[in-house]
């Protein structure tokens, strides 16, 4: 196996795959990158068997080939070579040499039978979105921050991707919370799939500036996310996912409309407060114009900020302050609505303009 | 099913690596062999063309070597059993609806006199109430299960003599008197004994001074099967420990059964002979081990079935996860909760929620701050606690810091990273490692857990 490539094209390349491989992997072989040249096609590939990135490498000059390399060495090699240079990899029974100018160095690698050949998505029966990747990456976030890191439950450890009414939605819940957003209307296909928050995180990590947008493929127990030259597969969580609809309260009593700024900074002024007492803060709607975050603390003393706003019916809540914050964060607009009804049913939270994202939190006992 | 896996996988392990073994093999089981297709689920799709292509020939083979008809494999991606949750079952003979239960366990209650298979408790030692039908198989006690199973359909033969040890209220009685009970069912002409040892040494000593000494002897000599309970008690008594190590042998020599029960290995018991010790273990030493959650779920669930109470699943997680000494204070605390439940005409789950029960059953009995845990293991090991808490690789030095990690992860519930502040080390990795290195030397070292017990006990006491 020989290769020609410059340094910026191998180290961006190698950045981009070598994360999964460093892990605590009992195979050593996971540890490695595999690199592949057949035909002039160049693919640098790692796994840790939940999922495995593959990023396509523009090369000047190529030999067949394959071979596996210890993945953070190699990129931590590459990525001190100097900007500019032209790199050589040779490879030769398992030793491979790298050379760029006047360095050389020569690692020890694994012959690549060793390495799990990794599962592949069948295209035929795949369905497939695309995706503007601001649209994306904005999506997830915002879904995101209500997953659970709960083993013991994995279904909440990951964002269920499904399709109902001719909409693609994506959802995520951790039992205490749970967000939603609407990607793409009008959908044809139909999907159900949890897809691993931790696959997701590796995909907007390879999100670079040059790509505008990305392809998603499910199969029964695959899904596979294509950006410009990287694919990322990934296991499906092979579990069924609440039924959230339910959850979201169709009609509350009480809507306030509040300026979300202003409402963060007062969350997180009675979040102070609210430290000794596991983050309990109070929301309460005052008619006719005021809704008050307030946040006791017997210890330190106490915090009773006001909002003016408009208020038809009187209503109290207790919320954790950090579950509230979250959602304000997810939140876009400048004005978002208030939504609850009783001291035990979720709080509502959405944008006050659009309403493909919803955000609800279930409120604490008082 | 599940066994033939087992044993499917203990060959494979010899052959591969123990990394490829623990990669790709640790999350597998089997699904069915039904006609040869035989169906295997492992962990997910990433598995599923490694196991294919690389392993195939060695899982067949090994299958086969079961005695597995294998025509096809084919590895599936399957939720249910990638749960920690395995599905469990009660094992019953015959009929099976709940009154039937209750009528059973009724009737076992009670020697049935008309039957001529019943020997009376006197003649025999055993306890009728202890039946397989009852016993609630788990991961726990699979392994024991299968043994005491395949001692019953053919005695004295590939395990004997079964040596079976745990810890105390997790059952060994209740496997080893149901082993009685199945024999004498199936034979009522075949002769079995059950004592605790220390029943034993009373009936000897008695024999000795009435002059019988022989006849004592003759008792036991003519005896199929013999069950030996909580062996650990045996007395360092050279005359009646050589009593027993005549029986034993003479009982081997004619391939009668032998069933001992101990809460620990005989090489850890003080004051077991070296010989008798290795002869116990001849056929392998199999053990009991605390139940984990769903196990004990399972357990009440068919107690519950038993007697006919309904108690919500709720009420039963909560004790379920209350409970975390043995079986026997976990159907304790279950019997309190439904009785009280009776009392007050308020259902188990009502009981718990308004705080009229409070199951607490951990080896917890009063707080005790992390700077005490550290002092406290360091004065066991002699150590100071600055010493404990330095950077030495001594081993015994090390060990103490071990042990000390495991206490405050496990009795305080510390977070792995203010563990490694309490015990000064670099990091939460290093203290996973110890926690993982203590709890892997539990399972085999006995003096540690000696150590360890004496530690708690110094703590809470």
């Amino acid at each position: 196996m020989r290769i020609k490539v410059t340094q910026e094209k191998l180290s961006k390349a190698l950045n981009a795959v070598s994360r999964i491989a460093i892990g605590k992997a009992t195979l050593p072989i996971l540890n490695n990158v595999l690199i592949r040249v057949s035909k002039k096609k160049v693919s640098l590939i790692t796994t840790n068997l939940d999922m495995a990135v593959e990023d396509y490498l523009p090369v000047s000059e190529s030999e067949d080939g394959v071979i596996t390399v210890p993945a953070k060495l190699l990129a931590e090699f590459v990525s001190n070579l100097p900007k500019g240079e032209n790199i050589e990899i040779t490879s030769k029974d398992t030793k491979v040499t790298i050379k760029a100018g006047k360095y050389s160095s020569v690692i020890n690698g694994i012959v690549a039978d060793d390495f799990p050949e990794l599962p592949e998505i069948n295209e035929k029966q795949s369905v497939v979105f695309k995706i503007g990747i601001e649209e994306f990456k904005n999506s997830i976030n915002q879904v995101m921050v209500a997953c659970s890191n709960d083993l013991t439950r994995p279904a909440l450890t990951g964002v269920f991707f499904n399709t109902y009414n001719n909409t693609l939605a994506i959802a995520a819940t951790d039992g205490y919370r749970l967000a939603e957003k609407k990607i793409i209307n009008k959908v044809e296909s139909e999907v159900k799939a949890i897809v691993p928050a931790s696959s997701l995180q590796e995909v907007l990590r390879s999100i670079s500036d040059d790509i505008e947008e990305i392809e998603i493929s499910f199969n029964e127990d695959l899904v596979r996310f294509r950006l410009g030259d990287i694919e990322i597969i990934s296991k499906i969580i092979d579990e069924s996912f609440p039924e959230y609809q339910k959850l979201i309260p169709k009609n509350t009593n009480i809507s306030v409309t509040l300026d979300r700024e202003e409402l963060i900074r007062v969350t997180k002024l009675a979040a102070l407060f609210a430290r000794s007492v596991g983050g309990s803060i109070v929301c309460e709607a005052i008619t006719p114009d005021a809704f008050s975050v307030k946040s006791i603390a017997n210890e330190y003393g106490e915090n009773d900020s006001r909002i003016e706003t408009s208020v038809d019916k009187p209503g109290k809540i207790n919320l954790n302050s950090r579950f509230l914050l979250d959602a304000l964060n997810a939140l876009e607009e400048p004005e978002i609505i208030f939504e609850f009804s009783n001291r035990i049913a979720p709080v509502l939270l959405k944008n006050k303009k659009s309403n493909t994202y919803t955000h609800i939190v279930m409120p604490l006992n008082s | 099913m599940y066994d033939v896996w087992k044993n499917a996988l203990a060959e494979i392990e010899q052959q591969i690596s123990s990394a490829n073994y623990s990669t790709w093999f640790q999350d597998t089981s089997l699904i069915s062999t039904q006609d040869g297709d035989v169906k295997i689920n492992v962990k997910n799709t990433f598995y599923v063309k490694q196991l294919q292509n690389r392993y195939y020939d060695i899982i067949k083979k090994a299958l086969e070597n079961n005695n597995v008809k294998v025509n096809t494999i084919t590895f599936e991606v399957q939720a249910s059993t990638k749960h920690k949750v395995r599905p469990r079952e009660v094992i019953r003979s015959g009929p099976s609806s709940i009154s039937d239960q209750i009528n059973n366990l009724r009737g076992s209650f009670h020697p049935q006199s008309s039957s001529s298979a019943a020997k009376t408790i006197s003649e025999t030692g055993l306890n009728q109430k202890y039946t397989l039908d009852t016993f609630i198989v788990g991961s726990n006690n699979d392994l024991a299960f299968s043994v005491a199973k395949s001692i019953i359909d053919s005695p004295g033969t590939r395990y004997n003599p079964f040596f079976l040890y745990g810890g105390p209220g997790l059952g060994k009685t209740h496997l080893v008197q149901a082993i009685g009970n199945e024999l004498v069912k199936r034979n009522p002409d075949y002769r079995v004994f059950y004592t605790p040892i220390s029943h034993f040494y009373s009936d000897f000593i008695d024999a000795i001074r009435n002059g019988k000494g022989k006849e004592f002897y003759r008792k036991f000599q003519k005896l199929d099967c013999l069950i030996i309970d909580d062996f650990q008690l045996i007395v360092n008594k050279d005359k009646s420990q050589e009593e027993f190590f005549n029986i034993f042998n003479d009982l081997y020599q004619l391939n009668k059964q032998i069933i001992v029960t101990s809460d620990r290995l005989p090489s850890q018991i003080k004051t077991v002979d070296e010989r008798l010790a290795s002869r116990l273990t001849w056929a392998g030493a199999f053990d009991i081990q605390l139940p984990k959650f769903e196990d004990k779920c399972a357990i009440l669930r068919a107690k519950a079935e038993q007697i006919g109470a309904e108690i919500e699943p709720e009420a039963i997680e909560y004790i379920a996860e209350n409970v975390n000494t043995n079986i026997r204070d976990l159907e304790g605390e279950f019997s309190a909760i439904l009785l009280m439940s009776d009392v007050r005409g308020l259902t188990p789950l009502e009981l718990i929620h308004n705080g009229s029960v409070n199951v607490n059953k951990t080896s917890k009995m009063r707080p005790v701050l992390p700077k005490q845990v550290v002092d406290k293991v360091a004065k066991f090991y002699n150590l100071a606690p600055d010493e404990l808490k330095s950077k030495s690789r001594v081993s015994h030095i090390m060990l103490a810091r071990q042990v000390a990690m495991f206490l405050l992860s496990k009795e305080l519930g510390l977070s792995t990273n203010k563990v490694a502040s309490e015990v000064n080390v670099k990091d939460h990795t290093t203290v996973m490692h110890g926690i993982k290195k203590i709890e892997k030397c539990l399972k085999l070292d006995f003096n540690l857990r000696d150590q360890i017990e004496e530690i708690k006990g110094q703590l809470y006491g």
